[in-house]
C-alpha cells in the first residue's frame, strides 16, 4: 500500500493510511445515508409532494372562499361596512330568498334563457353538424367560419351585437325590417319587455351553436362507415338509418353538449349584463345579475352569499343528477 | 337465389387499380371464395357486387337483370363485414329483426319474430337474444353478424374475412359452421379470404386473385393439383411449395423450357445416404407435434417439407432428394407439365 522505499518513517505511514481509511468510509458513508433518507420516502410521500402544491392552490382559492362565503351566508354581514359588528342571523338570509318574489323571477328568467339557448343551440348546432359531416367539398373551411362567433370574447360580442340591434342604426332591425315591412324604429331589441329575452337568447345561440356543433360532429364522426354500409345492404332508408343509428349514437355526445352548455348558462353574465344589464325592468335579470345587484350595487354580501350558495347547490345537484342519466345512456 | 356475374368489371381509387377487368360467375347455390393477398381487390370486388362501390366499367349481372347502376337496397344481396358490424345500441334479436323491418318487405311481427328465432337458432345464439350486442364476445356479435345476413333471403350472401378477427379455435368451429349452414341453405355465397384453409375446406370454387385480376379459377383440387402459375402454386400449401430451379436435382425428366419446378410434400422422396450419393444435408427438424417440418439443404437451396411425427431424421444428417411428378413451370412462370 505504502511505497517504503520512499523513505518516510512508516509510524507516519500508517497514521496517514489510517486517516486516509476513515475520510474514504467517511466519504463513502455521507451519499449511503443520503440515498438511503431519499429510498426512505414512500411512493405516497412522493406522490403527496407532487400534487401539494396543487392541493394548496385549490383550497386558497376555491374550497376557502367557499368555506367563507358559507360562513358569510349566516350573517348580515356587508363589505363596504367593514366596521359593523357582524351578527349572525341564522337561515334567515336563506328564508328571505326563497320567498322573496324578486329571486323567483330572477329564476324564471334564468330558466327561461337557459330552456330556450339549449333547445335552440342543441337543434341548431346538431343539424349542422348533420350538414358538416356529410363531407361536401370545402367543408372544413365551412366548418371554420362557423366557429368563428365561439373563439370570440363575450365583452366582444356583447358589444358588438349592441350595435347590431340599435333601431335607428343597427343591421338587425334594418334586415327585419326589410322582411317584415315593420319600421325598424318599432323593433326595439333590448328595451322592449317582450323582446329583451329574446334579444339575449339570439345572441347566446349565435355564439354558442358552433360549440354544440362541434361536440355533435365529434359524435358523429366516431360513428364507423361500416355500420351505415350494413343498414344500406339491410334496406334502411336514410330516414330509419337516421333514427336507428345516427341519433342514439351521438345522443350521448349530444347530452354531453346539453350539460355543458346549461352549466354554462345557468350562471351567463357577461354577454347579459353587456346587453341588457338585466333590463328593461328586470325582465332579463337572470340570477347571476341579481347575484350581483344584491353583491355590489346593494352590498348586502351575507344575503348575496346565502343566494350564490343557493344557485351552487342547485347547479350542483341538477348536474349530477344529468350526469348520472347520461351514464346510463352511454352504457346501454 | 340466383346466378351472379361480374362481365369486365373495373375499378380504380386514384392510381391504385383495385379490380381490373374482371369476369366471373357464380352459379345459383355456389359457394365460390376469393383468395389473395391484402391487397389484390378481393373486398372492392365484394362491394362492387353489393353496390357499395360503383364501377368504372363493366357490368354485374344478377339474376339476368343488369344491376350495375342499382343502389345496394335494390340489389338484394347480404354483405357479411370484417368488423362486427352490429348496431351497438340494439339488443341480438332487434339487431336480427333489422333487415326485416324494412319497408320494402311487409312482414307481420310473428313473421319476423319466427325468422329471428330460426336464424339464432341457426347460428347458435338463441341464448343471449336479449343481450345488447355491445356485451357479446368477439365470437357471438360475428354470430349475430352472419346471423344478420341469413335472415334475409337474398340472392347473394356476401362474406369479407368474416373470421378474421376471431382467435384460430372460434375460426375453425364457424369455418365448419358456415359450411353446415350454406349446404342446408343451399345458398349462393361469395366468401372473401386470404386464408387457404378457409379457401379449401369451403369452396365448391376458389378464385385466385392478384393484383386485381383473377389468376385461375376451379375446385380446390384443380387449383392445388393444377396451378395455372407459381403464383397460384405459392397460395396453397403448409408448408408453402419449394420451388427449385430445373437443374438443381438429378434424374429430373423435366420437360423442355422448365425454368422452374415446384415440389410439394407429395412430391418429394427424401432417404438417408452414405455421404458419396446424398444430395443434400438436414438442415433442421421443426416439431409442430402431430407432424414435423423437414427442412433440407441442397445446394444453395433450402427445401422444407412434412415428415412423420415419429421421423427418425436428425439435423446433420446426409439425404438423397429424389421428386415424383412434380409441378414444372416456364420461364414467364408459366406451370407447362405436372
Amino acid at each position: 500500500m505504502q511505497d517504503v522505499s520512499s523513505g518516510k518513517p512508516v509510524v507516519t505511514d500508517t497514521t496517514s493510511s489510517i486517516l486516509d481509511r476513515a475520510a474514504e468510509a467517511a466519504a463513502r458513508a455521507t451519499p449511503v445515508t443520503l440515498a438511503k433518507r431519499v429510498r426512505g420516502i414512500s411512493d405516497r410521500t412522493v406522490a403527496w409532494l407532487f400534487i401539494a402544491p396543487t392541493i394548496v392552490l385549490l383550497l386558497a382559492i376555491n374550497i376557502f372562499p367557499l368555506i367563507w362565503a358559507i360562513q358569510l351566508s349566516f350573517t348580515n354581514y356587508r363589505a363596504n361596512r367593514p366596521n359593523e359588528p357582524i351578527k349572525n342571523i341564522g337561515l334567515s338570509n336563506y328564508s328571505r330568498i326563497l320567498t322573496d318574489t324578486d329571486t323567483w323571477i330572477a329564476m324564471q328568467a334564468t330558466a327561461h334563457f337557459v330552456f330556450w339557448t339549449i333547445l335552440l343551440q342543441t337543434v341548431i348546432g346538431f343539424a349542422l353538424a348533420y350538414l358538416i359531416d356529410r363531407k361536401f367539398r370545402g367543408h372544413a373551411f365551412w366548418t371554420t367560419i362557423i366557429l368563428v362567433p365561439m373563439m370570440l370574447s363575450p365583452a366582444v360580442v356583447g358589444n358588438f351585437w349592441r350595435f347590431l340591434y340599435e333601431p335607428q342604426i343597427g343591421l338587425f332591425a334594418y334586415i327585419v325590417s326589410f322582411f317584415t315591412g315593420i319600421p325598424p324604429t318599432e323593433i326595439l331589441m333590448l328595451s322592449s319587455v317582450t323582446l329583451a329575452p329574446w334579444a339575449i337568447i339570439i345572441v347566446d345561440t349565435w355564439m354558442w351553436t358552433p360549440y354544440v356543433m362541434l361536440i355533435c360532429l365529434a359524435g358523429l364522426r366516431s360513428i364507423p362507415d361500416y355500420i351505415y354500409e350494413a343498414a344500406e345492404v339491410d334496406r334502411a332508408s336514410n330516414w330509419r338509418q337516421f333514427w336507428s343509428i345516427t341519433l342514439p349514437m351521438a345522443l350521448p355526445f349530444i347530452m354531453l353538449a346539453v350539460l355543458f352548455r346549461g352549466i354554462e348558462n345557468f350562471k351567463m353574465f357577461d354577454m347579459v349584463n353587456l346587453l341588457t344589464g338585466g333590463g328593461p325592468g328586470s325582465t332579463t335579470e337572470v340570477a347571476s345579475i341579481t347575484l350581483k345587484r344584491e353583491a355590489f350595487e346593494k352590498w348586502r354580501t351575507g344575503f348575496s352569499s346565502a343566494f350564490a350558495i343557493i344557485l351552487f347547490v342547485a347547479v350542483f345537484g341538477l348536474a349530477n343528477i344529468y350526469v348520472k342519466v347520461l351514464n346510463r345512456v352511454k352504457s346501454r | 337465389m340466383a346466378d351472379v356475374s361480374l362481365r369486365g368489371v373495373s375499378k380504380a381509387f386514384g392510381d391504385t387499380q383495385a379490380v381490373d377487368e374482371l369476369t366471373l360467375s357464380i352459379k345459383d347455390g355456389e359457394f365460390v371464395v376469393l383468395l389473395g393477398p391484402t391487397g389484390a381487390g378481393k373486398t372492392t370486388t365484394l362491394r362492387l357486387i353489393a353496390g357499395l362501390e360503383r364501377p368504372d366499367s363493366g357490368s354485374i349481372v344478377i339474376d339476368g337483370r343488369d344491376v350495375t347502376k342499382l343502389e345496394p337496397a335494390s340489389r338484394d344481396v347480404a354483405f357479411v363485414f370484417q368488423q362486427y358490424s352490429l348496431y351497438p345500441h340494439l339488443t341480438v334479436a332487434e339487431n336480427l329483426a333489422f333487415p326485416l323491418r324494412s319497408p320494402a318487405r311487409k312482414l307481420t311481427e310473428d313473421e319476423i319474430n319466427s325468422r329471428v328465432a330460426d336464424v339464432a337458432k341457426l347460428v347458435r345464439i338463441d341464448h343471449k337474444l336479449e343481450n345488447k350486442s355491445t356485451k357479446l364476445s368477439g365470437g357471438e356479435m360475428q354470430r349475430v353478424a352472419i346471423g344478420r345476413a341469413l335472415v334475409r333471403k337474398p340472392v347473394i350472401y356476401l362474406m369479407d374475412e368474416p373470421l378474421s378477427s376471431l382467435d384460430a379455435k372460434l375460426r375453425g368451429d364457424l369455418r365448419l359452421e358456415l359450411k353446415r349452414i350454406q349446404a342446408e341453405l343451399f345458398s349462393t355465397m361469395l366468401y372473401v379470404t386470404h386464408d387457404q384453409i378457409e379457401a379449401m375446406t369451403m369452396a365448391d370454387r376458389i378464385g385466385i386473385l392478384a393484383e386485381g385480376r383473377l389468376v385461375q379459377i376451379g375446385t380446390p383440387k384443380e387449383i392445388y393439383t393444377e396451378p395455372a402459375n407459381l403464383h397460384v402454386a405459392a397460395r396453397l400449401g403448409q408448408p408453402a411449395i419449394n420451388l427449385l430451379p430445373a437443374d438443381l436435382l438429378p434424374e429430373t425428366a423435366a420437360p423442355a423450357g422448365t425454368r422452374t419446378i415446384g415440389a410439394r410434400t407429395e412430391h418429394l422422396t427424401i432417404r438417408k445416404a452414405a455421404n458419396s450419393h446424398a444430395d443434400g444435408t438436414v438442415d433442421w427438424v421443426e416439431h409442430l407435434g402431430d407432424q414435423n417440418h423437414l427442412h433440407v439443404t441442397v445446394g444453395n437451396r433450402k427445401l422444407v417439407t412434412l415428415t412423420d411425427p415419429d421421423t427418425l431424421f436428425e439435423r446433420g444428417d446426409r439425404v438423397t432428394v429424389r421428386l415424383r411428378s412434380p409441378l414444372y413451370f416456364d420461364g414467364a412462370g408459366k406451370r407447362i407439365a405436372g
